[in-house]
C-alpha cells in the first residue's frame, strides 16, 4: 500500500529504542482520516511482538484518567519481555472540557516514557498540540491516490471472490477521496453476499447514501438568512466538502434567479475555491474554515432579491460530465506528453497548441498522419482518437 | 511536425532576434555562458535559441551536455532538489567545463521550487549554467532574475515570418497563395510555431492554400466559441453559457488561460457602453490572476460569466 515511507520511519524509530530512549520519546502520526495511521501502529506492534496499550477517543482522557491508565504502563517493561507500545489514538478528539488536562498529561507521560509512545491526529498543527508537538517526532501520512485505493479494493475483491467492474471500483475509490477505510466500507456494503459488482450497483448507492444529508445542507445554504445558520448545517452533517461544493455550485444558478444575487453567490464560490487552492499548495488545512464560510454563508447571504420559491435540487452535472469525458481527457494528455517530448513543450501546452492542428491533419491526409504517428510514437488508440474514429 | 523539422539547429541558421543571436554567438565563441533568462511570447525562438547555443558550444554531440526540463510538467520543489541538483553538481568531460540546464516554461515553477533553484544555481555555477525560459520574466523571483543575463524575445517581424513560411512551403512542395499567406500571418500574430502548424494543417487539405482553407482549418482547430458563450451570458442565460464553457474545457481540452485571453479580446469588441468594458476587463483580470494561482478553471470562469450576466442585466436597465 501507500505510505510505505512513513511506516518505515516509524519502524526505525521504534527499533531505535533498543539502544535506549531516543531524542524524541513520542511519534506523532498525522494525516487525513482513513489513510492507515492506526492500522500501521497495530501491524508494527504485531510484527515486532510488542504489547499494544491503546487509548482512543472512546476512553476518557482527563489528566487523571490518562495518568491512571497509561502512566504506569509507560514506566515498566512487560512480563514477556517483548516490549510495550503505547498508542494515543485520535488526538483531535480530545475535548477542552470533558478531557480537562488531557493533552498536558500526555505530554508529561511522553517526557518520562520508557517505551515508545505513538500518537495519531488529523491536524498536527492544532494550536492545542503546540507543546506536545515539540516532544514528538512528526511523521506524515498522506492520502493514497485514487489508483492506489482502487488497487486495494481490487485486491479485496480478488480475495473475497467478487468479480467487479473496473468502473464500479473506480467510482468507489473516487467518491472516498483517499479515505481507504470508508472505501472499504462502501465496497463491503455493496458487494457482500453477491458474486459481482456493476457500475449500476455503485451509482445507486452514491445517490442514496448521501443525498438526504446533502439536501438538508442545501436547504440551509439557499434559504438561511444568517451566517451561523448556514454554517451550522455543514457542521451538523457529515458530508464531504468537495462534494458539497459541487452541489452548491451546480444549484446556485437554479436557486438564485436574480442575476445580481447569482453574481454575488458565484463570486463567493470562486473565493471559496481560491482557499481550496491555497490549501492544496500550502497543505494548511486550517484554511478550510474559510472555504466553509464562503461556500455556505457567502452563498446564503447573496440571496437578496430572488423571491423565496421552491426549486428542486439537481445532481451536479459537472461530476457526470467529468466522468463521461475521463477517457477522452486521459487520451488527450497522453498524446500531449508524446508531442511534448518531441516538440520541446509541456504536455499541457502541447494539448492546447499542437494537438488541434494534429487533429485536422489526421482527418485530412492519411499519409502525412502516418508519418507523424510514427515520429511521435502514437499507438493505435491515439491514432483513432485523432482521426475521429475513437 | 514541420515546426520541428525546420527548427534551426545552430545559431547561424536563426534569421530573427538578430541582436540576441549575436550575443549568444559571442558566448559560444568564448566558450563561456552566464545563467540566462529568455523571456518573450510563444513561438519566438526561445527554446530554439537555447538548443542552438548548446549545439554551437558543444558540437554535434551537444545532447550529452544538456538537460532539458519542462517546468510545467515537473514544477515542484522535489524536481529541483533531486533531478536538477544531481545533474548540476556532476562534472562534465570536454573542453567546456560546464553543462547546460534548460528550464522551459520556468514561469510555471512554484515559488518554493524557485527558492530552491536559487541556491542550486549559485553553488554549482562552475559545473552548470542555467537557461530559464519564460513567457513573462516577472513570474520569476527577483533573486533569480538578478543572477541571470536577461534576453527579451519579441514577436517575429512580418518579413521573417514570410521568409520562413516560404522556405518551408517550397521544401515541402506546397503551393501557398498570397491570400493564404496573409491569412496565416493574421491568425498567427508573430508566433512562428503557430504559423507553421497552421501551414501544415492547411497543407493536409490537399489543394493550393488560400485564405479560405486557412480560416477553415483554424476554425476546426479552435472549437472554442468564446463569443457565443459571452453572448449567452449577457443575454442572461447563465446556465447555457456555463454549458458552453464546460464543453470547451472538458470535451475539447481548451485551456482556461486561452479562454480568458479570448474573453478579454471579445470584451473590447462588444457593443456595450465603454465604461462597462473596463469594468468587465477588471473582472477578467481577476479571474486570470486566480487561474495562475491554481484555482479551479471552471469555477473561476463561471464567476466571470455570472458577472457578465449581471452586467447584461444592469445595462438592460440603463445602468
Amino acid at each position: 500500500m501507500d505510505n510505505r515511507k512513513p511506516i518505515l520511519e516509524l519502524r526505525e524509530w521504534i527499533l531505535s529504542w533498543k539502544r535506549g530512549p531516543p531524542g524524541k520519546r513520542a511519534a506523532l502520526l498525522y494525516g487525513p482520516p482513513g489513510v492507515g495511521k492506526t492500522v500501521a501502529v497495530e501491524a508494527l506492534a504485531g510484527d515486532l511482538g510488542m504489547e499494544l496499550v491503546e487509548r482512543n477517543a472512546s476512553d476518557q482522557r482527563t489528566a487523571e484518567a490518562v495518568d491512571r491508565s497509561v502512566g504506569r504502563a509507560s514506566q515498566y517493561r512487560t512480563l514477556t519481555g517483548g516490549g510495550r507500545l503505547i498508542l494515543f489514538d485520535e488526538l483531535d478528539g480530545i475535548t477542552g472540557t470533558a478531557d480537562r488536562g488531557g493533552v498536558s498529561a500526555i505530554t508529561g507521560i511522553i517526557k518520562s516514557a520508557r517505551c515508545p509512545v505513538v500518537l495519531t491526529a488529523n491536524d498536527a498543527y492544532d494550536p492545542r498540540f503546540s507543546t506536545l508537538r515539540s516532544h514528538c517526532l512528526l511523521i506524515e501520512f498522506t492520502r493514497p491516490t485514487i489508483q492506489e485505493v482502487a488497487r486495494h479494493l481490487r485486491r479485496i475483491c480478488a480475495l473475497e471472490g467478487v468479480s467487479a467492474e473496473e468502473a464500479a471500483i473506480r467510482l468507489i475509490a473516487e467518491r472516498n477521496h483517499g479515505d481507504i477505510r470508508s472505501a472499504v466500507n462502501d465496497l463491503q456494503a455493496l458487494a457482500q453476499g453477491r458474486g459481482r459488482l456493476t457500475l449500476r450497483d455503485v451509482e445507486w448507492l452514491a445517490s442514496r447514501d448521501r443525498k438526504e444529508v446533502i439536501f438538508d445542507v442545501l436547504r440551509s445554504v439557499f434559504h438561511s438568512r444568517d451566517c451561523l445558520d448556514a454554517k451550522r448545517a455543514v457542521d451538523a452533517a457529515d458530508v464531504d466538502l468537495d462534494m458539497l461544493f459541487e452541489w452548491i455550485y451546480e444549484n446556485a444558478p437554479r436557486q438564485l434567479r436574480d442575476p445580481r444575487d447569482l453574481a454575488e453567490a458565484m463570486e463567493a464560490l470562486a473565493e471559496a475555491d481560491l482557499y481550496r487552492g491555497r490549501i492544496r499548495s500550502t497543505q494548511d488545512w486550517g484554511l478550510l474554515r474559510y472555504v466553509v464560510d464562503l461556500m455556505t454563508a457567502g452563498v446564503a447571504l447573496s440571496r437578496r432579491r430572488t423571491p423565496p420559491q421552491w426549486v428542486p435540487f439537481r445532481f451536479p452535472d459537472r461530476i457526470r460530465a467529468l466522468s463521461a469525458t475521463r477517457g477522452e481527457r486521459g487520451m488527450r494528455s497522453s498524446i500531449g506528453a508524446k508531442i511534448g517530448r518531441r516538440c520541446h513543450l509541456s504536455s499541457k501546452r502541447a494539448v492546447a497548441e499542437v494537438l488541434p492542428y494534429l487533429r485536422v491533419i489526421f482527418e485530412n491526409d492519411a499519409r502525412m498522419a502516418e508519418g507523424l504517428a510514427r515520429w511521435l510514437d502514437l499507438d493505435e488508440a491515439m491514432v483513432e482518437y485523432l482521426t475521429g474514429k475513437g | 511536425m514541420w515546426a520541428e523539422k525546420y527548427r534551426p539547429r545552430s545559431l547561424g541558421e536563426m534569421v530573427d532576434q538578430v541582436e540576441i543571436v549575436e550575443r549568444l554567438r559571442s558566448f559560444a565563441e568564448a566558450r563561456n555562458v552566464p545563467h540566462c533568462i529568455f523571456a518573450g511570447p510563444p513561438g519566438t525562438g526561445k527554446t530554439t535559441a537555447a538548443l542552438c547555443l548548446a549545439h554551437d558550444l558543444y558540437g554535434p554531440g551537444y545532447r550529452g551536455h544538456l538537460m532539458e526540463l519542462n517546468a510545467s510538467d515537473e514544477r515542484g520543489i522535489n524536481v529541483v532538489r533531486e533531478t536538477v541538483k544531481t545533474y548540476a553538481r556532476t562534472r562534465t568531460l570536454g573542453e567546456v567545463p560546464f553543462k547546460i540546464l534548460i528550464l522551459d516554461e520556468a514561469d510555471n515553477m512554484t515559488g518554493d521550487a524557485q527558492q530552491a533553484l536559487r541556491r542550486t544555481m549559485e553553488r554549482y555555477t562552475e559545473t552548470a549554467r542555467f537557461i530559464l525560459i519564460a513567457n513573462y520574466s516577472g513570474k520569476i523571483i527577483e533573486p533569480i532574475q538578478s543572477r541571470c543575463a536577461p534576453f527579451r524575445f519579441t514577436h517575429l517581424s512580418r518579413e521573417d515570418t514570410v521568409g520562413r513560411l516560404r522556405q518551408v512551403s517550397e521544401k515541402e512542395k506546397v503551393k501557398l497563395l498570397d491570400d493564404g499567406m496573409e491569412a496565416i500571418l493574421e491568425v498567427s500574430g508573430g508566433d512562428l510555431r503557430r504559423a507553421i502548424n497552421t501551414l501544415q494543417a492547411a497543407a493536409s487539405v490537399g489543394r493550393p492554400i488560400d485564405a479560405e482553407t486557412v480560416y477553415s482549418v483554424v476554425g476546426r482547430a479552435n472549437p472554442a466559441d468564446v463569443r457565443g458563450m459571452i453572448e449567452l451570458a449577457l443575454k442572461g442565460d447563465f446556465l447555457g453559457a456555463r454549458e458552453r464553457l464546460r464543453e470547451m474545457t472538458l470535451r475539447y481540452g481548451v485551456a482556461g488561460s486561452d479562454i480568458i485571453r479570448q474573453v478579454h479580446l471579445e470584451v473590447f469588441r462588444l457593443r456595450i457602453p465603454e465604461r462597462w468594458k473596463i469594468r468587465l476587463a477588471e473582472a477578467v483580470g481577476e479571474a486570470d490572476f486566480r487561474l495562475v494561482q491554481g484555482s479551479d478553471e471552471e469555477v473561476q470562469l463561471s464567476a466571470l460569466l455570472a458577472r457578465l450576466a449581471e452586467a447584461g442585466y444592469e445595462m438592460g436597465r440603463g445602468g
